[in-house]
């Protein structure tokens, strides 16, 4: 039975730690800031303990019946510890990131109580063993986030608050259903029970692909597959790390994450191909990343062109999965880590440039680079993972792609590919330009909008060290892309498993 | 009595029933209130009459008490016979107008509890005709019936309190009198007409002081918001 | 499933101990009351120490129950005999009732004295809470209709006296009108009984259901007895006297209310259908239909009101229609539909009561607290988080059947149940008065995270008034999750008969 204390225990870190948090007041910044990382650091811990369990092949299951027919089922499988491993490891900085970020501004007990919500429910998502299960996380996620989105409390931030509820909540509701329909029909399926759907007979089928087409407006949501993206540029009201927790992990992640999950756990890929729900999936996926870019290029805002890059580089996952082939899904997984990695650097950068300097239009950054070298650096590396230049993250995912839709049979999606990247380059490349290579006020040319020299260095400690951290792992992910643990030899590790079947 | 010859008894069945219905009237039509709290309690001892008539003096007994006296003694205690501060002597409200939900949803549940009562009794013998099954309908169950019809307009129409609060209990009085009627006499009809004497008082105690209450605070006579309780 | 169909069989009869058991639920808390009239109690402690043979009772008829099945009691009073029947529904009800109750009595000590309640009115509300509690743990355990009038009167009257306590004018014509509608609903109940009683005789509920023959007389007499209890449990169109009468009521007093009074009617009124009119597929559809107007209807209200108070009773008048689909799921669909159902609707009753009492006792300490009764004028609460606020949250999760909570558990099931039994219609219900909910709900939200309304003073409450409705919304989502053992006490009756 010790297979069951990990997962409640990974849970239970982050869900004591927030309720911890609520009970202890505003003032008391030290038990707060000890309690929130010792927490994530414990959780980092157990995840890792986990991923070394799993690769000794033991397993880590608790399950119990909520009414009769359904079970809470927490599992850690390869793949659900891989998205778990990033939430802890993306919490941590987030953490300090955040703690750094909201020095003296008010509110922070609150923050940090729902901050802790958050991850909880991220985490529960990643290790949901079935749909209900995943389900109840889902909606958690949305609760959790809320408060988060209209923390600052101005009207601009809660009407966004106010779409993101009417977004979110719908596609619960959409999820929902799918989800009880599919209980109605085939009963609690357990993810990776891929022959539950599969015997059911060819008359089932016209019923299993409208459930389908139900669910994945349910998660398309979140995932910000166009045209239910709308809720995500408004998003960005809200403060920085909540704006990298969101792209990078938390909100748009677990969409893609359930997306994964449906069509490989649930589903499986022989159905879904049989059925033909995959050539849907690429097509929205591939309208998507394009709508994405070209929506990016035309944002002055810093953070508004990050959010559109997020919706274009989400749906590479979905592209991914929807590819019939291992090389595919190892493309999709990877790049559910690699996206997150990269994402939430640009995110601290921006959050940086915001902080330090008071820029949020990318034409405040001229030379930014020479005030600010270590936080452009960081910018320079996830700018150029998204590009996808080599030896970065972004370029594994890309050439997995790129091969996988050859596999696959759709050597057109190069050119969506292609285009994409071409986008990528018009729309981040300006912005190195700027940094570098123009002249600014670091030049003594002008002022910076809002200059508050937070620290020693470039910035305060807090903001700098998760940035340079989140960027050197993104860039070793890259580098030792073919070392046991990377993202890379994971993701070709849980592909094997759903193309053995 | 048993020694009375039959004809003199149906008499006074009949005779009760006609004064029954008669008080009803004068306590519901009357704008003046003191009058229509007296005619209550001449109903309510007209009914305790009817009790004995029916053979069951412990009912009777009770609705002596009960109704007659305690219940006359809260009317009359909402009235402010005693106190310095009287409800006005009249009730010069005007009905509630006849297109409201209330005034149609209730007149129409009369309806349906008359049919059913007559129903009722052609279930014995489906070749009735609906005339012969009123025939067969005993005086109690007739009598209450009307009661309740008056009962029910005089509820749905006036919006006096108290008036409405003696349409309540005039209306309760019918429905035992159909209780009574159509169960015979059972020891569970007598139980559970005693619980409804026992709440009806319970409920005109708490309708009169709260009656008297909101006349107090601000001269509220009847449900609504403002003074006169305009709808 | 539908265990009441069994009221009749050989069931154990009480031993002399589980009657002592039984007796010290249905007379402790009044007894308690009384004693407060007197000495009314100054600290919580007080009161749940005072409280806990009741709970300890409670608690032992469950354990019994749950361990040799269901119970049978009569009680003879010269020739009448009374038939009372413990089952785990019965039971399970009146832990739900006492666990509510004690909560309302332990936060109504600090309410009264933080809202400097006048002395003398608030002194009664001790024993009418005591008699409330009486009178619904006697409907709780009826089975036979003189218990349940007596049971229903006992416990109207009780409400209603509750409501006038305050005394201002609005809360005593909110009071009038209930008790009018009330008393007028009883009378339709008395005529109702009074048919079947001359129709088959008899009163007790399991006698009835075996002897008695669905027909017009049948029919006629649950249409009357449905008449008058879906006034009392303010289904639309029958909820106009509802949100008034909150809204001037104490807030214990609306807890309670809200949580358990009007539900008292709709259990009997779903007793009564199963055991009488157990073919009546049509009007079955009906009452489904009101209910599903009630969940629009009351969502629309809610979603328009602009006093917190308002906001939380309209929103009861929603979550009851919910309930209302328990009837088109229950009658005439199969086995496994109406088990779906029938686990549903419960952990709804029971999500329900815990979260709106939890929620009424929230809005009571927000208003308070701030001083302020409008939504609009709570702008920028939620900078202190005021634990009110925080369980008003988590209240909020369940009434909206967001997981993890009781009410999303039940949604869960009533949605199979709905899929399962092709009813389509009622999903369409159960979406859109979702969606509603949190359309409401959020209003709340959206004004407290405003952070640029001035600042507004506060006024310190004792800790035990943030406490116990904290504690009530946590077991509102700890339902949700332990559904299974409660669900299975329930039906394993049904399984045995």
């Amino acid at each position: 039975m010790s297979g069951a204390v990990f997962p409640i225990a990974t849970l239970a870190s982050s869900l004591l730690v927030a309720a911890l948090i609520f009970l202890l007041p505003e003032r008391a910044w030290w038990a707060r800031t000890s309690l929130n990382l010792g927490a994530s650091l414990i959780k980092l811990g157990l995840v890792g303990w986990m991923v070394w369990g799993l690769h000794r092949g033991l397993d880590y299951a608790v399950e119990f019946p909520v009414v009769a027919g359904v079970s809470f089922v927490l599992r850690a499988d390869a793949l659900g510890i891989m998205f778990a491993g990033l939430s802890s490891l993306l919490w941590l900085f987030t953490t300090l990131y955040a703690i750094g970020y909201l020095e003296d501004s008010p509110n922070r007990k609150r923050f940090f109580g729902f901050f802790s919500l958050c991850v909880a429910s991220t985490l529960g998502i990643s290790l949901a063993g079935n749909l209900f299960t995943f389900l109840i996380f889902y909606e958690m996620l949305t609760l959790s986030t809320y408060p988060l989105v209209v923390h600052r409390g101005t009207p601009k931030a809660l009407a966004a608050g106010a779409v993101y509820l009417r977004y979110t909540l719908s596609g619960g509701l959409a999820l929902l259903l799918g989800v009880v329909a599919l209980h109605v029909i085939a009963g609690d399926i357990h993810f990776g029970e891929r022959e539950v759907l599969a015997d059911l007979g060819a008359e089932w089928h016209p019923l299993l692909v409208s459930i389908f087409v139900l669910m994945i407006l349910g998660l398309g949501v979140k995932t910000a597959l166009v045209p239910l993206h709308g809720w995500l540029p408004k998003a960005m009201v809200a403060p920085a790390p909540v704006s990298a927790l969101l792209h990078a992990v938390a909100v748009v992640k677990a969409g893609a994450f359930g997306i994964v999950r449906l069509v490989y756990d649930v589903y499986g890929i022989e159905l879904s191909y049989q059925l033909g729900l995959m050539h849907g999936l690429v097509a929205i996926a591939a309208v998507t990343i394009i709508y994405g870019s070209l929506r990016a290029l035309a944002q002055q805002e810093l953070k508004a062109r990050l959010a559109f890059s997020t919706v274009s580089q989400v749906s590479y996952i979905v592209l991914g999965v929807g590819l019939f082939g291992p090389l595919a899904t190892v493309a999709a997984l990877s790049h559910l880590l690699h996206q997150g990695l990269m994402k939430v650097t640009l995110f601290f950068c921006a959050g940086n440039y915001a902080e330090e300097l008071g820029i949020h239009r990318i034409d405040e950054l001229d030379g930014a680079g020479w005030r600010m070298p270590l936080t452009s650096f960081a910018f320079t590396v996830g700018a150029l993972g998204m590009i996808g230049l080599p030896p970065t993250v972004g370029f594994i995912s890309k050439w997995y792609l790129g091969v996988g839709s050859i596999e696959a049979g759709m050597p057109w999606l190069l050119a969506v590919l292609v285009t994409s990247s071409l986008l990528n380059a018009a729309y981040f490349l300006p912005i190195l330009h700027r940094l570098w290579f123009r002249v600014g006020p670091a030049h003594g040319y002008g002022d910076w909008p809002d200059e508050r020299r937070l620290g020693r260095m470039e910035t305060s400690g807090w903001l700098l060290w998760p940035t340079l951290a989140t960027a050197a792992f993104s860039l070793l992910a890259g580098l030792l892309a073919s070392m046991p643990f990377s993202p890379l030899e994971w993701a070709a590790r849980v592909a094997s498993q759903e193309y053995v079947l | 009595m048993a020694m009375l010859p039959e004809a003199v008894m149906v008499a006074l069945d009949v005779m009760l029933a006609v004064l029954l219905l008669v008080m009803a009237l004068a306590c519901l039509v009357d704008r003046c209130l003191w009058r229509a709290c007296r005619n209550f309690v001449c109903f309510a001892v007209l009914m305790a009459l009817t009790w004995w008539q029916l053979g069951s003096p412990l009912l009777a007994v009770v609705e002596a008490v009960l109704g007659a006296m305690l219940t006359g003694l809260s009317l009359f205690f909402a009235l402010g016979i005693d106190a310095h501060h009287r409800l006005p002597r009249r009730d010069t409200l005007p009905g509630s107008p006849p297109s409201g939900l209330k005034s149609w949803l209730l007149p129409l549940a009369w309806l349906v509890m008359a049919t059913t009562a007559s129903l009722l009794l052609l279930v014995d013998d489906a070749g009735t005709s609906f005339s012969e099954a009123l025939m067969v309908l005993d005086l109690p169950t007739i009598v209450g019936l009307v009661i309740i019809g008056l009962g029910l307009w005089a509820f749905t129409r006036h919006r006096h309190l108290l008036r409405r609060l003696l349409a309540f209990n005039v209306l309760g009085s019918g429905v035992f009198l159909v209780l009574a009627g159509v169960t015979g006499p059972r020891i569970e009809a007598q139980a559970l007409i005693l619980a409804g004497l026992i709440v009806a008082l319970l409920g005109s105690l708490l309708g009169a002081s709260l009656i008297r209450r909101l006349f107090l605070l601000d001269g509220r006579l009847a449900l609504g918001s403002g003074p006169g309780g305009a709808e | 499933m539908n265990d009441l169909a069994a009221l009749g069989d050989e069931a154990l009869k009480l031993t002399p101990s589980l009657w002592a058991a039984v007796w010290l639920v249905l007379g402790g808390p009044l007894l308690l009351g009384l004693v407060a009239l007197y000495w009314p109690p100054r600290r919580m402690l007080t009161v749940v120490a005072a409280y806990l043979p009741v709970m300890a009772a409670t608690g032992w008829l469950i354990v019994t129950v749950a361990a040799s099945g269901p119970r049978h009691a009569s009680l003879a009073l010269g020739e009448l005999t009374l038939t009372w029947y413990l089952d785990g529904l019965a039971t399970l009800l009146m832990l739900l009732t006492q666990t509510v109750l004690l909560a309302s009595a332990v936060f109504a000590v600090g309410y009264c004295r933080a809202a400097e309640l006048p002395s003398r009115p608030a002194a009664w509300l001790w024993p009418l809470l005591g008699g409330l509690s009486s009178g619904l743990t006697l409907i709780w355990i009826a089975a036979d209709l003189l218990s349940l009038y007596v049971g229903l009167e006992l416990m109207g009257l009780c409400a209603v006296a509750l409501m006038l306590l305050p005394g201002e004018a609005d809360a005593l014509a909110a009071g009038m009108r209930y008790l009018l509608y009330a008393l007028v609903g009883s009378l339709a109940w008395l005529l109702g009984v009074s048919l079947l009683l001359g129709a088959w005789g008899r009163l007790d509920l399991a006698g009835l259901a075996a002897v008695a023959e669905p027909g017009t007389v049948t029919t006629i007499a649950v249409a009357l007895l449905s008449a008058g209890l879906l006034l009392k449990a303010s289904i639309f169109p029958l909820h106009a006297w509802l949100a008034p009468v909150h809204g001037a009521a104490w807030i214990p007093v609306s807890a309670v209310h809200a949580a358990l009074v009007i539900k008292a009617s709709f259990v009997i009124l779903l007793k009564l259908w199963l055991l009488l009119v157990p073919g009546q597929v049509v009007a079955a559809w009906g009452l489904g239909g009101l209910g599903s107007l009630a969940v629009l209807w009351g969502g629309l209200l809610a979603w328009r009101a602009s006093g917190l108070k308002a906001l939380v009773a309209y929103s009861t008048v929603g979550q009851l229609g919910y309930l209302m689909l328990a009837f088109p799921l229950l009658i005439g669909t199969s086995d496994a539909v109406a088990t779906l159902a029938w686990r549903g609707t419960w952990l709804h009753l029971a999500g329900h009561a815990l979260a709106k009492a939890a929620m009424f006792m929230a809005v009571g300490s927000l208003v308070l607290a701030t001083g302020r009764s409008k939504l609009s004028e709570l702008a920028g609460t939620s900078r202190r988080l005021p634990l009110p606020l925080l369980t008003f949250g988590l209240a909020a999760v369940t009434l909206m059947g967001l997981p993890p909570s009781a009410g999303f558990t039940a949604k869960w099931l009533l949605l199979q149940a709905a899929m399962q039994g092709q009813q389509w219609i009622w999903i369409l219900v159960l979406v859109l008065g979702t969606m509603l909910t949190a359309a409401y709900l959020f209003r709340m939200f959206r004004h407290s995270f405003d952070e640029q309304a001035p600042p507004l003073t506060y006024r310190r409450l004792p800790p035990g008034m943030d406490l116990v409705p904290l504690l009530l919304a946590l077991a509102a989502l700890a339902l949700g999750l332990v559904a299974d053992l409660p669900l299975n006490f329930l039906s394993a009756q049904g399984a045995s008969s």
